[in-house]
């Protein structure tokens, strides 16, 4: 590329092979690799080295920097997403330029994944060693731009996890936004009757926080709202949030005279349905704000039109406003905590169970509402059917847990509700019969196991063996449970006057729409996945967010507390420093090469292009741009120096990885934020897939110009495989769009060509899906395994010079 | 290294099973064969000791009836991994555990013989005909011998079965055992409900139902064919007749309608309907191309039997998918050998009419929403979507339902017209009277049939036990 920037003087590479302890040297021949770099061009030094990001390790890289007047590193080790800032600062500390670092992924993509393989995965390490090197050699020193970070923090759920982030935060001076769906904050912890192991009644000990979220300087409580949309980036969000009318205004005192008169009545969402609420109502007893509201669904004037006026009748304070309408609020915050909790599982689906189809068979939370004082029977556990005291509960567990029917996983806290509520049963009744039918009771935590003892020290019977069966004995309503004891090899057919369904925990049913809005990932389950799982487990990936409580995984109140304190130090953390620098990735236009077609502008997902046709002039706003590169991608001048991920850095490492038995190889470009952190994850739990790949990162697939598919084919690639976020779920808004776009005019092309399209893949594939990355590796195998002599030449020729 | 027993796959997803139990307690045969038979365990076995298992006779005890897959957390196709090692030890030529489980079946379960054919399957370990009729027919006749033996006097009361099928065979042949008078009541010109009725030949020769029946009349069960209850005899006059208990066991025949446009055209025919005329040796012209509605073993069975029949194409349309078919996933394997082609997630819209007769059928496509009240998920038609099929015989096979009119007020049913029994004893909502089989459950297996019936009779044994107990008690004072 004559047009890029020429690096002036000859650079002087060292080249480190780390051997991770045997995580990298068990597969890889590290002295081979070593020895192999040694005799690439420009590199002065190559070394293995038995742990790189050591101190010892960083230690002989700095010296080496001065001692051998390196100009460029390369660190043959682990992913770039681990440990990349480690070495950028250690040749900072040298007095090196930390972009003139470049990283080989030779553990995660390579030892990790082809553990059986020694020698492929040497000649692998190999080649990403040859790679790193091709591309340092044209890396260019730049220097960071700092963005102030505003101090405001916006959280989003109003559970204990929101409650617990707000406070913390607000008590350390930041303004907090605190964003609840529902008309009150408290969330599931309100709904709880008593806390394990403690044994703590729950909303006595939320109220005060609550009530302490409502009246605190500091924090803007924003109920029965929304957020619509969120922009902007780390220390700079513009979060739009809709306010959704109360049609009580904050002249209300509670007194409950509106509610008497009403003559709508509903189910209440808060007691699962069990009790009737009316159409102006407040949740419960305790809730913040304590403002009733208006539920205009079910009011008689929900048409517009006044059919009732009862409330504003009875409404002393003249506090009820039907004229309310919505509003959009327009936050700008430094930080977002996302709180956003969890569901339960409805267990309707399980019909050998009968929930909904006999009364008498209850859910665990529903049991929750029942035992608790201020809930629909005043804290008399009664059942449905006749509302007498039962003589006889069972409880049954890993409902839609553990299981291929409802979620796969432990929701980790059944187990130990299931026996805080039997023990809360015998303290009130205590000649009450219980069982409890598991399969495993999983009580690790903190006194946990002391409570099961006293459970069992109590007279409750845990029987092993969950029941096939739920029969009911229709002329009383009693249960028969058949199943297994299957430590005792025998059936049982136990008769109950009340089952209870320990149902487990779900992620939210509409948490796809926060994925979206936060551009976060979840892992299979659902569940929203952190940064990384042991050092930055409260992180999200994107920037400036932060997770909290069970939208991050099933956890209880105290794991939901801690993790929510955590979350508000870590968004204090930045808010303190006040700054944040960005990566300089951001695009220089190259005026000379420019024909200032506009092209750049129309696909720049930020709108950070802008195209001065008078002027001939195109221009990017630092601020805005956060270095997709489809801008880059689309400009077929190359008149877009895409800082650290030039077209000439790019090609050099395709050439770098075509030397060789190209024909055998898949050139992969993967992004940093799905396809490339799947590969790691395939590569942390140890997935395996052939070796034929070689991934090249880059922080967007849309920064994948189409020269970089023709040139990995003209130089005899077996195929190509481009991998990025599914779509909508692109960090980079929708710069993906442009990424199927281009493949699929590719596909054309190799279409017209007579060239395989199987060879030119494109995968979508989140952080989470490194399973679906090494079968989609795997699938491929196949096509290079076909690749006839015509078919290769057919594909160099037709894409040469193209 | 030695050959590995189970494929990696299932054995990869068998590691998940924590043992919870719930397949045996769902088990028929556990039911049957008490502590003999734990299918937990036996997976448990083939887990640890494979080679162990190879001639443990409970690889054998398996019938078939996937209640075991339809309830198990991690949807583990329990017979089917049984299947596996059964294959495996017939390969080796290890028949202990077969003849011994062959032994165990004729003492515990109530027609051993239709049961071999209908729920044991042996030849699908391919253990080779020779050695399946050799056990087969030392089984009928020591069954003979045995029942022979037996003095059924009927000293103990008289009881009434409604229905032939297996249930109510299964019935009287247990209160006959136990000394009762019992009398069944078949509307049909011959006994055996469904099995006669609508079970294909291949899958059960009549020999063996003859045979199986011949035994039961031997005990001094009286069966009287063309007997319908309701219009040759009312219920009411079975306990003027001095009948102390009834056995309500009349399956479910009815066939359900598609509701749709031109269902009674000539060329679209009920699967029952069906297969009864095949079974009664009548020909059915069909035609070259065949389409079956319905996804449950009375599609397949239709499906399979047209085929035989002499049609060229048969496809089976079904509305949902592959997993949520209630139809024997193992039937359906084999119907698929035999090239019937299934289509899922297809809905029949209406019949396409020439010259009066049915030329086709216009479908339309369905994807699957969320949970319905029966735990699956609901097809839901996907708009534009519809094309056409040519067909020369439409089978509806959608369901069957229980014909209930000519049961007193007294005994409750449910919407879906089955009768509601305590499960446990399988009493009616009428004293004395019981119910079990296809007529409770819907559509069933026939283990799951047997069952019912030996249990009812159970029951019914208790009941007049009791009721005879309190007689005598009377008298006495």
């Amino acid at each position: 590329m004559a047009t890029e920037k020429k690096v002036e003087e000859e650079p002087r590479i060292g080249v480190y092979v780390c051997h991770c302890g045997l995580n990298i040297a068990g597969t890889v021949n590290c002295e081979e690799v070593a020895r192999f770099a040694a005799a690439l061009p420009h590199v002065i030094v190559a070394k293995d080295t038995r742990y790189a990001c050591s101190d010892q390790g960083q230690e002989l890289i700095k010296n080496d920097i001065k001692e051998h007047n390196f100009s460029r590193v390369v660190v043959a080790s682990c992913s770039p997403r681990l440990h990349e800032p480690t070495f950028r600062k250690a040749c900072e500390e040298a007095g090196l330029n930390k972009y003139l670092f470049e990283m080989a992924n030779i553990r995660e993509h390579c030892s990790w994944v082809h553990l059986h393989d020694k020698e492929a995965a040497t000649e692998k390490a190999k080649d990403l060693v040859r790679a790193a090197v091709a591309k340092v050699a044209l890396l260019e020193p730049a220097i960071e731009t700092e963005v102030p970070i505003l101090r405001e923090a916006l959280v989003i759920g109003g559970g204990v996890a929101g409650i617990q982030a707000a406070l913390d935060l607000a008590d350390t001076g930041y303004k907090v936004y605190l964003v609840e769906r529902e008309p009150s904050i408290g969330g599931r912890m309100a709904q709880i009757d008593k806390t394990f192991p403690t044994m703590d009644c729950s909303i006595c000990i939320l109220a005060p926080k609550m009530s302490d979220v409502g009246h605190h300087p500091n924090i803007e409580l924003l109920t029965n709202s929304e957020v619509q949309e969120v922009k902007g980036y780390i220390g700079n969000f513009k979060v739009k949030v809709l306010k959704k009318p109360r049609y009580v205004t904050d002249d209300c005192s509670a007194c409950n005279d509106c509610s008497e008169v009403c003559p709508v009545t509903a189910p209440n969402e808060f007691d699962i349905g069990l009790a009737t609420r009316k159409a102006i109502y407040t949740p419960f007893a305790q809730a913040v704000p304590s403002t009733y509201i208006i539920d205009r669904e079910i009011c008689l004037n929900k048409e517009g039109v006044m059919a009732c006026d009862k409330c504003i009748k009875a409404c002393e304070r003249l506090a009820i406003d039907f004229d309310m309408k919505p509003e959009t609020l327009e936050l700008e915050v430094g930080t977002i905590i996302v709180a956003t909790g969890a569901d339960v599982y409805d267990p309707s689906s399980l019909l050998n169970y009968g929930y909904t189809h006999y009364p008498n068979v209850l859910t665990s939370l529903e049991f929750e509402r029942l035992i608790n004082a201020g809930g629909p029977s005043g804290g008399n556990l009664i059942r449905p059917s006749d509302m007498k005291i039962p003589e006889s509960v069972a409880f049954i567990q890993c409902i839609g847990s553990r299981s291929k029917k409802g979620n796969f996983y432990c929701s980790n806290v059944c187990c130990m509700n299931t026996i805080k509520d039997s023990l809360l049963i015998k303290e009130h009744w205590p000649d009450v019969k219980i069982y409890v039918f598991y399969v495993d009771i999983r009580a690790v935590g903190k006194g946990f196991e002391d409570l099961y003892r006293r459970a069992k020290e109590e007279g409750v019977i845990f029987i092993r063996g969950l029941p096939a069966e739920v029969i009911e004995d229709r002329k009383t309503n009693n249960l028969w449970i058949i199943g297994e004891n299957t430590l005792q090899k025998e059936l049982y057919k136990v008769k109950t006057d009340m089952v209870i369904l320990s149902v487990g925990i779900e992620p939210c049913h509409d948490s796809n729409v926060i994925q979206r809005l936060f551009t976060l990932s979840r892992t299979p389950d659902g569940f929203f996945m952190e940064a990384h799982p042991k050092f930055r487990p409260v992180d999200a990936p994107t920037g400036g967010v932060f997770l909290a409580g069970c939208a991050e995984s099933p956890k209880d109140i105290k794991d939901s507390v801690t993790q929510a304190s955590a979350a508000a130090a870590r968004a204090g953390i930045l808010m303190a420093q006040g700054k944040v620098t960005v990566e300089a990735i951001t695009p220089e236009p190259i005026p000379e090469n420019c024909t200032v077609c506009g092209l750049c502008a129309r696909v720049c997902p930020y709108n950070a292009i802008v195209v001065d046709k008078e002027r001939k002039l195109v221009e990017v706003i630092e601020a805005a741009c956060v270095g997709c590169g489809t801008c880059g991608a689309e400009c077929q001048f190359d008149a877009l120096h895409m800082r650290h991920f030039t077209n000439a850095q790019i090609l050099a490492q395709i050439d770098a990885l075509t030397e060789e038995d190209a024909d055998k190889k898949i050139i992969a470009f993967c992004c940093n934020w799905c396809a490339y952190a799947g590969a790691d994850f395939a590569g942390v739990s140890r997935m395996q897939y052939p070796p034929n790949v070689r991934i090249i990162r880059t922080m967007c697939s849309g920064r994948v110009s189409p020269k970089f598919v023709e040139h990995a084919f003209a130089r005899g690639a077996g195929a190509v495989l481009v991998a990025g976020c599914h779509p909508g779920d692109c960090h980079y808004i929708d710069a993906n769009f442009q990424t199927q776009k281009r493949v699929e005019r590719l596909w054309k092309k190799m279409e017209r060509l007579g060239v395989d399209k199987e060879r030119l893949q494109l995968l979508w594939a989140s952080a989470a899906e490194g399973e679906r990355f090494a079968s989609k590796v795997r699938g491929m195998e196949a096509t290079l395994n076909k690749l006839t002599p015509e078919e290769l030449e057919n594909s160099k020729k037709g894409f040469v010079g193209s | 290294m030695k050959p590995m027993l189970i494929p990696k796959e299932i054995r990869e997803k068998t590691k998940y099973c924590f043992e919870c139990g719930i397949c045996t307690a769902s088990c028929p045969m556990v039911e049957l064969l008490s502590t003999h038979y734990n299918p937990r365990s036996l997976l448990q076995k083939v887990l640890t000791e494979p080679e162990k298992t190879l001639n443990d006779n409970r690889l054998w005890l398996c019938a078939w009836c996937y209640k075991c897959y339809k309830r198990c957390p991690q949807g583990l196709k329990l017979p089917e991994i049984f299947q596996l090692l059964k294959s495996e030890a017939a390969k080796r030529g290890l028949s202990n555990g077969f003849e011994e489980a062959v032994a165990i079946i004729e003492e515990n379960v109530p027609f051993p013989v239709i049961c071999w054919y209908t729920c044991f399957h042996p030849e699908r370990a391919e253990v080779g005909d020779e050695k399946i009729t050799e056990a087969l027919e030392k089984l009928a006749a020591q069954r003979m011998q045995a029942k022979k033996k037996e003095t059924a006097t009927g000293h103990k009361g008289k009881v009434a079965i409604i229905g032939s099928g297996p249930a109510g065979l299964t019935a009287a042949c247990e209160l006959a055992e136990k000394g009762y008078s019992a009398t069944i009541f078949e509307a049909l010109p011959e006994a055996g409900g469904m099995l006669r009725k609508s079970m294909p030949e291949y899958r059960l020769p009549r020999k063996a139902l003859e045979s199986e029946i011949q035994c039961l009349k031997d005990l001094g069960v009286e069966i009287r064919t063309n007997t319908r209850i309701g219009k040759d005899i009312s219920f009411d006059e079975l306990w003027r007749d001095g009948y102390k208990a009834v056995f309500v066991g009349v399956g479910a025949h009815k066939s359900r309608k598609l509701g749709i446009e031109g269902e009674e055209l000539e060329g679209v025919i009920d699967a029952l309907g069906f297969l009864w005329k095949v079974n009664m040796q009548q020909k059915v012209s069909l035609g070259k191309k065949v389409g079956v509605i319905g996804g449950g073993n009375v599609a397949v069975d239709a499906a399979r039997t047209a085929l035989r029949q002499g049609a060229k194409e048969v496809v089976i349309l079904y509305r949902r998918s592959r997993e949520e078919m209630p139809a024997n996933p193992w039937g359906v394997m084999e119907a698929e050998k035999e090239s019937v082609k299934i289509e899922f997630l297809v809905a029949p819209k209406r019949i396409l009419k020439k010259e009066g007769r049915a030329e086709g059928l216009e479908c339309i496509k369905m994807k699957l929403g969320e949970l319905d009240e029966t735990g699956r998920k609901k097809p839901m038609p996907i708009e534009g979507s519809e094309f056409s099929l040519e067909l020369d015989t439409i089978i509806v096979a959608i369901g069957e339902t229980t014909e209930t009119t000519f049961l007193p007020k007294e005994v409750e049913v449910d919407r879906g017209n089955r009768i509601l029994v305590n499960p446990i004893t399988m009493e009616t909502s009428m004293t004395g009277v019981f119910a079990g089989g296809d007529t409770v459950t819907g559509p069933a297996t026939v283990i799951e049939a047997i069952l019912a019936g030996k249990r009812a009779a159970c029951s019914i044994n208790q009941y007049l036990t009791e009721i005879e107990e309190k007689e005598e008690r009377n008298r006495g004072d």
